[in-house]
């Protein structure tokens, strides 16, 4: 790992004592040891189990559906089907803050006459024992009348298509005009048209879903679940017909979330059960129950048209994508916004039309992951810069860089992004770190691949986001941080800690934070969207700014200084440059104590509050900021099998501002692997709607064997609107990888494979294809 | 959720087989390592009454490097494999297919009968022993063969074991002085991946000539399989990239490859043809 600091244009240095040092997460000593309980791990006496009955096809009627027998076995506590619970849906439109609905288009919770894709669910069971449940799924009968459906967006858009619901198939269409089209291809001496495939995606998180709920003595419904949202709360108590206060969403530490855990999973089911049974209930995916249980990445078909001189530059850019949502909506109108928002990619491009379309069909439903929409407009807008380059040849790098979009410069949307903009120093780092190419032997070939990027950190700004934290000291001088904010693994909570400890000047061992309860904790909002940091953290330092302030002002007059003398480090308070005007933390709170001086804060940080883009132009703030970065990659491949081989990955990011170096490679390794598998090998496949890969001894993932030494290489322009001038990593660290590694094996075998995933059969294909023509 | 079954776990070879023996009216299955037995139960594609654990039978473990023979017990695990330096030596093959052996919970519990016992067409352990020309030592409580390996295989996921028999041990000769014996083996990743196209090849020569080819393809098929016409091409000659690429068309002629998920049939082919050229090549520059 390597970090390059802030040159001209960015904000000087600041001498942090906690911030930007690898220091050991707060999470991590429970995770090594094991004593870190998730969802799955809390347990309550008299539980009972429960199972998801599921359809077994992707487009019927539901005839028959009698669980009379289910509920006559011993041991049974309850099965509920649609039949036994008012017109309920569940909606995860958005989650959080905005109220926003479409009540067609949410989901039935049961289903009450209609079968949209495999795996809907028909009906809940709760028995004393998971083997009991299991034996009254299958006492359940049921009948279902299949109806023609639709399985390519392509196809439903047709006339006559099979209709999903509603009057058409279009889900939500976007749009961008910007510039005079007509104009910039007139300009243009070139125009180059291809079309790209991106498929889907399981988020194959290593803990699926789980949860136990509970009604307490207040009559609140308590869920203990593993989720990326606690505020879901909302939603679980409409679907079940409780007021908001009488649901209490209480997260665990995640086992991954991806986008997977950000709509709702098994809520609602265990809110259901338990307020029917008045008992505890408990419900686990099993792995199969995951792949079947939660919207997956959406494929993409996105058809690039640029102009561009014969200098390199492009001149116009005309981009149709259309989205798979799948059976229902879930969060696909802000997935294509996002695609749409992405489409030119970092590059400067004023003569732009981009139209965007998210399309249902009887496939699973698509929602959030990694990435959200502007990964797949990547790996279609940077494979075809290198088709750019092949037919103007021009070196790959130097045509990206007569395009960079350049600091201060305004994007697709007509916005300037505020902060810097480093894609250039990122792709030129990456790049040269590939050092000196592998030799190429008999069959396999090697090449090489370049990819860059332009990703959002923080939430749409028309959803007005805020989040919120609190931060304490005790009367010992220890801290006490409380955020609603969910940690998925990213070390989301232990930068919080860091911050906090920052700002307070006291070390990481010292605080303890407390997170991820919707009724207790500070409402901070989801941890999905690259925000959590952006959003939290900045909530967190200014609640610690504040609490800071404070303390800092009452030991001025104690040391009869001016509070901007005062510094306070390594649980100490000091007179700058006064060795002997000193005393320690605890002392100071004392103080305070006694006079009553508030020790903690509670902050609110709000983004940037925005209207809907323009619905013509597509221009406006989508976004508060942007990351930018870039991914290197050689491969092999072997012309004769077509297998490709990763042999260099290397990624360089502007993360802004490092808040712990080891998270930031964390997620950087993580993001090169799920790309890897992204471009290479995952691959779900469905034969009328039903999932035939439905394991992983079908759905690949690289394997440490499989992965090469990831190097990561991490610059700090200290320019954005996160804590401390920090944008964010969670997303961007996938976003470019695919398309390196398709660029890379174009490179090699002087051809390209335009669907992902790029597996050994479409490598020998499309050179079987090039040697026949 | 699991069908209730019975378990015996026997503590020698002759309560193993008692026990397999007395299973008038039941299904009685023999268990290893449970990798495939655990999965297909779990899968409802088989439904014992009653399992015979293996762990606790001391006689089919073991190794014997004889100055003829090498011997291995039917309980030997891949692991097992991957830690004896005299098989690396004596069959190169079995290593190649071992080091990319599941994951390594796998390698650790999974054994060599249980593959070959599983029937599956994707069982790497297989091609290897082929080329190797393994032979199989059946045991029941009152009999005990020997048979070929070639000649266990009967159709797809069919075979020539009694229910009550075990594969207690798998032999074969030790490799001729100038010999190479390898194994390819294709698939969608490279840890942890059931094979698309697998090939072994085992070529000895001298003064020139190829004085024994052996060429075993597996999951290309219904069943593991010997390229039959493939090496009596070969064999006695010396090969020449002409020769050499007639023969791989024949192997990947053998092919019975059907479309599946993970590859389709053509690409099968192809790259049947493609391997086995690539490792009998490799193999005569070695041998050259
Ligand atoms: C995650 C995973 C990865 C895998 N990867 C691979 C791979 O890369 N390559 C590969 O080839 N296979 C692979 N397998 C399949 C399996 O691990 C192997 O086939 C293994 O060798 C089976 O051995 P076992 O001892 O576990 O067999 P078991 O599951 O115990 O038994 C398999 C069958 O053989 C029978 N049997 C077991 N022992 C004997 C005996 N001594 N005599 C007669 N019959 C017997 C059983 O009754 C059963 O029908 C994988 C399996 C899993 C779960």
């Amino acid at each position: 790992m390597s970090r390059t600091e802030s040159d001209a244009g960015a904000r000087p240095n600041v001498q942090f004592r906690q911030v930007g040092k690898p220091l050991t997460r707060t999470d991590a000593p429970g995770k090594v040891t094991g004593r870190t309980p998730y969802a799955g791990d809390y347990v309550m006496p008299n539980t009972l189990h429960m199972r998801v009955l599921r359809a077994d096809v992707a487009s019927a009627r539901l005839t028959r559906l009698d669980v009379s027998k289910a509920r006559a076995l011993k041991g049974v506590a309850c099965v509920l089907t649609a039949a036994d619970m008012p017109d309920r849906t569940s909606a995860t439109d958005i989650p959080g803050q905005t109220g926003q609905k479409r009540l067609d288009t949410d989901q039935p919770i049961l289903v009450k006459d209609r079968v949209r894709y495999f795996g809907e669910p028909l009906a809940l069971i709760a028995a004393e024992t998971r083997d009991i449940a299991d034996h009254a799924a299958e006492l359940i009968e049921f009948e279902l009348e299949p109806i023609p459906g639709v399985y390519d967006p392509l196809e439903a858009l047709k006339p006559g298509a099979a209709l999903v619901y509603g009057a058409d198939n279009i889900v939500a269409e976007r749009k961008i005009r910007k510039g005079d089209i007509e104009a910039g291809f007139a300009e243009a001496d070139l125009v180059i048209e291809n079309t790209y495939k991106t498929p889907f995606q399981e988020h194959a998180f290593l803990e699926p879903e789980v949860g136990l709920a509970w009604v307490d003595e207040n009559d609140v419904v308590n869920i203990r679940v593993s989720t990326q949202v606690i505020e879901h709360f909302r939603p679980i108590a409409d679907a079940i017909g409780v007021p908001h206060n009488k649901v209490r969403v209480r997260g665990a530490l995640v086992g991954g979330g991806f986008g997977g855990k950000e709509d709702l999973t098994v809520e609602v089911y265990l809110a259901l059960l338990a307020k029917h049974t008045g008992r505890p209930v408990r419900l686990e995916y099993s792995r199969e129950d995951s792949f079947v249980g939660h919207g997956k990445r959406h494929p993409f078909v996105l058809t690039y048209r640029t102009g561009v001189t014969n200098e390199g530059k492009i001149t116009a850019m005309d981009v149709q994508m259309i989205a798979d949502a799948g059976a229902y909506v879930f969060l696909s109108p802000y997935v294509v916004l996002y695609a749409l928002v992405a489409a030119p990619g970092p590059y400067r491009v004023d003569n732009l039309n981009v139209f965007a379309r998210a399309v249902a069909t009887n496939n699973m439903y698509t929602s959030a992951f990694r990435g959200f929409g502007a990964l797949q407009a990547c790996a279609a807008y940077e494979q075809q810069m290198d088709e750019i380059a092949g037919t103007l040849g021009i070196d790959r790098l130097e045509l990206r860089r007569r395009n960079f979009l350049k600091t201060g410069e305004p994007m697709s949307t007509g916005f300037v992004p505020p902060s810097a903009i480093w894609t250039e120093q990122c792709a030129e780092q990456a790049w040269a770190a590939l050092g000196e190419p592998a030799p190429v032997q008999g069959p396999i070939r090697t090449g090489r691949g370049l990819a860059c990027y332009q990703q959002s950190y923080g939430r749409l700004t028309f959803l007005h986001d805020t989040s919120e934290a609190w931060v304490g000291v005790e009367m010992d001088g220890t801290v006490v941080v409380r955020s609603g904010v969910t940690d998925i693994g990213a070390g989301q909570i232990s930068a919080l800690g860091q911050i906090a400890v920052e700002v307070l000047g006291v070390t990481l061992d010292n605080v303890v934070i407390y997170n991820s309860d919707s009724a207790v904790t500070p409402l901070a909002g989801t941890t999905t969207a690259t925000r959590a940091l952006y959003m939290t953290g900045n909530a967190a330092k200014q609640a610690a700014e504040t609490l800071r302030a404070r303390l800092v002002e009452r030991a001025a007059r104690e040391f009869g200084v001016e509070a901007g003398d005062v510094d306070m480090a390594f649980n100490e308070v000091f007179v700058i440059d006064r060795p002997e005007k000193t005393m320690p933390l605890v002392n100071l709170v004392r103080i305070c104590a006694a006079e009553g001086i508030h020790r903690s804060e509670l902050a609110i940080f709000r983004a940037p509050f925005g209207d809907f883009l323009d619905p013509e132009t597509g221009q406006g703030q989508a976004h508060p900021d942007y990351a930018y970065g870039a991914h290197a990659v050689e491969v092999s491949v072997d012309v004769e099998t077509g297998e490709v081989e990763v042999l260099k990955s290397i990624a360089a990011h502007d993360v802004g501002q490092c808040i712990n170096p080891a998270a930031v490679e964390g997620q950087i390794q993580g993001g090169a692997q799920n790309g890897q598998g992204y471009a290479l090998s995952e691959e779900m496949l469905y034969e009328e709607g039903r999932l035939v890969t439905p394991s992983f001894s079908e759905y690949l993932m690289p394997t440490a064997m499989d992965m090469p030494r990831v190097e990561c290489i991490i610059l700090e322009s200290r320019s954005g609107v996160g804590p401390f001038g920090a944008k964010g990593i969670g997303e961007p660290a996938m976003t470019a990888v695919a398309p390196a590694i398709a660029n890379a094996v174009a490179d090699a075998i002087g051809v390209r494979v335009f669907e992902m995933p790029i597996t050994p059969e479409r490598v020998v294909r499309a050179l079987q294809q090039r040697d026949a023509s | 959720m699991y069908a209730p079954f019975e378990l015996d776990i026997p503590t020698d070879l002759p309560g193993a087989l008692a026990a397999l023996a007395n299973g008038a009216g039941e299904t009685v299955l023999p268990i290893a390592g449970g990798t495939n037995l655990i999965v297909d139960i779990r899968a409802r594609r088989e439904r014992p009454d009653r399992m015979v654990g293996l762990g606790e039978v001391d006689e089919l473990k073991g190794m014997e490097f004889g100055p003829e023979r090498i011997a291995i017990g039917g309980r030997t695990t891949v692991s097992d494999l991957l830690r004896a330096p005299e098989i690396a030596r004596e069959a190169p093959a079995l290593i190649d297919a071992a080091r990319l052996f599941g994951g390594l919970m796998v390698r650790n519990t999974g054994t060599v009968a249980g593959n070959i016992a599983s029937g599956s067409p994707a069982a790497d352990l297989v091609p290897p022993l082929l080329t190797l020309d393994a032979e199989l030592t059946l045991a029941s409580a009152n009999a005990t063969r020997t048979m070929a390996l070639d000649d266990y295989y009967l159709g797809y996921k069919e075979d020539a074991r009694t229910p009550d028999e075990l594969i207690t041990r798998i032999a074969w000769p030790r490799l001729p002085a100038n010999a190479v014996n390898s194994f390819y083996k294709l698939a969608r990743r490279k840890g942890d991946a059931i094979t698309v196209t697998g090939v072994a090849v085992t070529l000895a020569a001298a003064d020139g000539r190829c004085t024994r080819a052996r060429i075993a393809l597996c999951s290309v098929a219904p069943v593991v399989f010997r390229a039959r016409q493939a090496e009596a091409l070969l064999e006695g000659r010396a090969l020449t990239p002409a020769l050499i690429d007639e023969a791989a068309a024949e192997a990947a002629a053998a092919a019975r490859p059907i479309d599946d998920i993970r590859a389709s049939a053509d690409y099968r082919r192809h790259t049947a043809l493609a391997l086995t050229r690539r490792l009998v090549g490799q193999a005569w520059d070695r041998l050259a």
